[in-house]
């Protein structure tokens, strides 16, 4: 539509017309982007200046009284610290909890699936653990797993008293108990994704393996997983980048870091270098580190689901 | 022509939306009321000595009669409530008391949570915006906002003869100036339940003195069923205070853990490492509860409170706070045991938690008429009612102190007060050696000779990640 054409304009001569309509045009053009604007204008003030600050004190030091660049000082003074070593290894560990998360979601979203007794009151069930702050969590946890705690209590009251152990107070089980609070928590988000995906299947080629006298295992080996593959992706994904940069929580509430380090990560080490020991510049870096390794993963996410977009679009 | 005036209405929201955002003009009449202020002329008598007059601020300020008072609104964020319960009464009395007599001022306080009390400000110090008054421990907590130039003397603030009144503020100096006011005393006695000593046949008038007395407590406690000491490690406070409270012994001066920290001296020397193997004497006495690492310090406390332990390392602000739970009767306090002979060795650990006022604040010179007002007989006076906690400062009515184990405390206060070692260590080297260190202690991942070389190890990355700190830590060193 050009304005030559709107009803009740009158007609202009062609030199004029011509100008009208590539204005016009340079208008449609921009408009969308001035739409954009206010929130391109935001994000750049909320997200870009904060990133372009915090990359700045990432190479500066405060020599005497004063910000000065050091290039790639403060990075490689992380990767001298044991202590960001034993953080970047924790954040790897707890990569294990993925798969874990991924597995136990998988069956309990087929379970409800099947409709088993009472699924809807486990649908809620396995839910609300994801609902609950992870302070509260932690906290009760913490509760739960001190040597006097209620596990252990429990555990010596049913002649189990060999495995009634400090699990916050060991460094060796630690990390193990607070990947298995992390695992309780975020497992139900898993679900309800399966399961939202599950329930917009076909429910066409359930019935034609059924009646083609495939068993439980077939069924969802060859029906269920492929059907979930894009949201089994995406969940991956997405707990990948929360056991790299969303556990702060969990460790803060439950075991501080220790014992002894054994649980530190790289947002606590983050939070310790910056507010307690006063190293801004160096808290810059591994923030840096850490949003580029997070980014890569969204970045994955990206590409995969434009991937499976254009799969789906073809198909 | 539709498309025209879509294109005119974005423009226009655009316009206002970048309009919205410019900076507003200065206000003319919000000028730095430091030098309109007439609060300091204002002030009761212990706020107006001679060298008041002398500060910029109070001359240039014009009398109460000459022109209406400024309102003035002092921000103060704090922490307190949380080891002298009743502060939070007393502060509220004490604010609205002032405003009372100062009609132009009021406050707004603002209680910061353990965990929120120093991310907070500093998130306020690199904004330059926040209190004018904040809370601070002494030593290190304090002077590291000093060195990134949050804070202001209160030298030309307070006058002398007022600041000489305020007890164990040394902590709070730097460069021949005074950054901040004490405000009450946190000291570290060693507190034990005299019923519980006396059924494991341990004399409580006669409470150990020295490390193999300690030792030996602990075994006749155990034999009691009684388990001797609790303490709480997981949130890493609590071995801080090991370090402080144990740490001390074989030294003369809080001085000699400085220069260790610049790197004079090493924390593998014996004299800075021997508390580590005293500490793990303790645990082969089985003198801890066996869940100390999965204990916050809190819970740890909470152990003694309920009957459950028979000592811990106590800090003389919850005193008031168990007798009311379990009465004077079930506790009595000791010095603690000593297993060295350095002149740091039979003192009494204490601090002065304080203020300091902020760099950025408009109104200095009225927040230091405040801390002052917070200093006179009365308030002093209502401070020890309120939370049975004592005062920094030397003004106080003793004969308020009824109770003979708070009269202890006073006395040691006043006679044998000695630094908290912890406020003069680099706080790295507390969280990671100390903290850290502690809980592998307990854990048995790392002996004593290890955790001096830990010790060591993270020292040496300070100075080599913080030249700009270890500068600061030199010239207060000296």
């Amino acid at each position: 539509m050009s304005s030559s054409s709107t009803p009740g304009v009158l007609p202009l001569s062609g030199r004029q017309n011509t100008s009208i309509s590539t204005f016009t045009r340079f208008q449609r053009k921009i408009e969308p982007f001035l739409y954009l604007a206010p929130a391109l204008a935001s994000l750049l003030l909320v997200f870009g200046y904060s990133l372009v600050r915090l990359i700045i004190l990432s190479v500066q030091r405060p020599l005497q009284g004063k910000a000065t660049f050091v290039g790639l000082l403060n990075y490689q003074a992380v990767f001298r610290d044991d202590i960001f070593q034993q953080a970047a290894k924790n954040n790897l560990l707890l990569l294990i909890c993925v798969p874990i998360m991924v597995a136990i979601a998988l069956l309990l979203a087929i379970f409800l699936y099947e409709r088993i007794r009472g699924w809807q009151v486990y649908q809620t069930t396995l839910f609300l653990p994801y609902l609950l702050p992870i302070t509260v969590v932690g906290l009760i946890f913490s509760y739960i797993f001190q040597l006097s705690g209620v596990l252990n209590e429990f555990l010596i009251r049913i002649g189990l008293e060999r495995f009634a152990l400090d699990w916050l107070g060991s460094t060796r089980l630690a990390l193990p108990t607070l990947m298995f609070v992390i695992v309780w928590k975020e497992v139900g988000f898993g679900v309800v994704l399966f399961l939202a995906r599950l329930m917009s299947a076909e429910q066409e080629l359930f019935d034609a393996a059924k009646i083609d006298g495939a068993n439980w295992w077939q069924l969802h080996w060859h029906i269920t997983i492929p059907e979930l593959a894009t949201v089994i992706e995406f969940f991956s994904i997405i707990s990948v980048i929360t056991m790299l940069s969303w556990v702060f929580n969990y460790v803060y509430v439950m075991t501080g870091g220790g014992p002894g380090n054994s649980t530190m990560v790289t947002e606590l080490y983050i939070y310790l270098t910056g507010f307690r020991y006063n190293q801004p510049n160096l808290t810059s870096a591994v923030a840096v580190l850490l949003l580029l390794v997070t980014g890569l993963f969204i970045f994955l996410e990206l590409r995969l689901r434009s991937e499976s977009d254009s799969y789906e679009g073809v198909v | 022509m539709k498309i025209h005036i879509r294109f005119l209405i974005v423009i226009v929201l655009l316009g206002s939306l970048l309009a919205s955002c410019a900076q507003p003009p200065a206000a003319p009449t919000e000028a730095p009321a430091a030098t309109q202020a007439p609060a300091a002329t204002e002030a009761p008598a212990a706020t107006q000595p001679p060298a008041m007059t002398e500060a910029p601020a109070a001359t240039e300020a014009p009398t109460a009669t000459e022109a209406p008072a400024e309102k003035v609104k002092l921000v103060i964020w704090w922490w307190g409530e949380q080891e002298a319960p009743g502060a939070q009464k007393w502060l509220d009395e004490t604010t609205a008391m002032y405003t009372k007599e100062h009609p132009n001022i009021e406050f707004e306080t603002v209680l910061q949570s353990t965990d929120s009390l120093i991310p907070a400000f500093q998130a306020a110090a690199a904004a330059k915006q926040g209190p004018d008054i904040q809370y601070f421990w002494g030593g290190v907590w304090t002077l590291e906002n000093v060195w990134t130039g949050a804070l202001v003397p209160v030298d030309d603030l307070i006058p002398a003869d007022e600041r000489a009144h305020y007890i164990n503020n040394f902590e709070r100096t730097y460069d021949g100036k005074l950054w901040g006011v004490s405000w009450y005393l946190s000291g570290n006695p060693m507190v034990f339940n005299p019923s519980l000593f006396t059924q494991a046949g341990l004399d409580p008038a006669n409470p150990p003195k020295t490390w193999d007395e300690l030792k030996a407590a602990c075994g006749k406690l155990n034999a009691a069923g009684v388990t001797p000491i609790a303490g709480g490690l997981k949130d890493g406070w609590f071995g801080g205070w090991l370090f402080s409270i144990l740490g001390r012994q074989p030294l003369d001066s809080e001085k000699d853990f400085m220069s260790a920290s610049v790197g004079t001296a090493k924390f593998t020397d014996p004299k800075f490492a021997e508390w580590w193997s005293r500490l793990d004497e303790l645990k082969a006495a089985n003198c801890w509860n066996k869940d100390i690492n999965s204990l916050d310090y809190q819970q740890g406390q909470d152990l003694f409170v309920q009957g459950k332990a028979a000592m811990i390392f106590g800090n003389d602000t919850f005193l008031k706070g168990w007798a009311d739970t379990i009465g004077w009767d079930n506790m009595s306090v000791m010095k603690v045991p000593t297993y060295a002979s350095g002149q740091l060795a039979d003192d009494y650990v204490v601090t002065a938690q304080g203020w300091g006022i902020t760099s950025w604040s408009e109104y200095p010179q009225e927040a230091a008429d405040f801390l002052v007002y917070m200093h006179t007989p009365d308030r002093v006076n209502a401070w020890f009612k309120y939370t049975g906690v004592i005062p920094a400062d030397d003004r106080l009515d003793t004969s308020l102190i009824e109770q003979p184990t708070l009269k202890q405390i006073y006395d040691w206060d006043t006679t044998v007060a000695g630094p908290n070692l912890e406020n003069f260590i680099p706080s790295i080297l507390d969280e990671q050696a100390n903290f850290a260190g502690t809980q592998l202690l307990f854990s048995g991942d790392k002996t004593p000779q290890e955790l001096a070389e830990n010790a060591e190890a993270v020292i040496q990355k300070w100075r080599e990640q913080s030249p700009d700190a270890v500068k600061n830590f030199e010239a207060w060193a000296k």
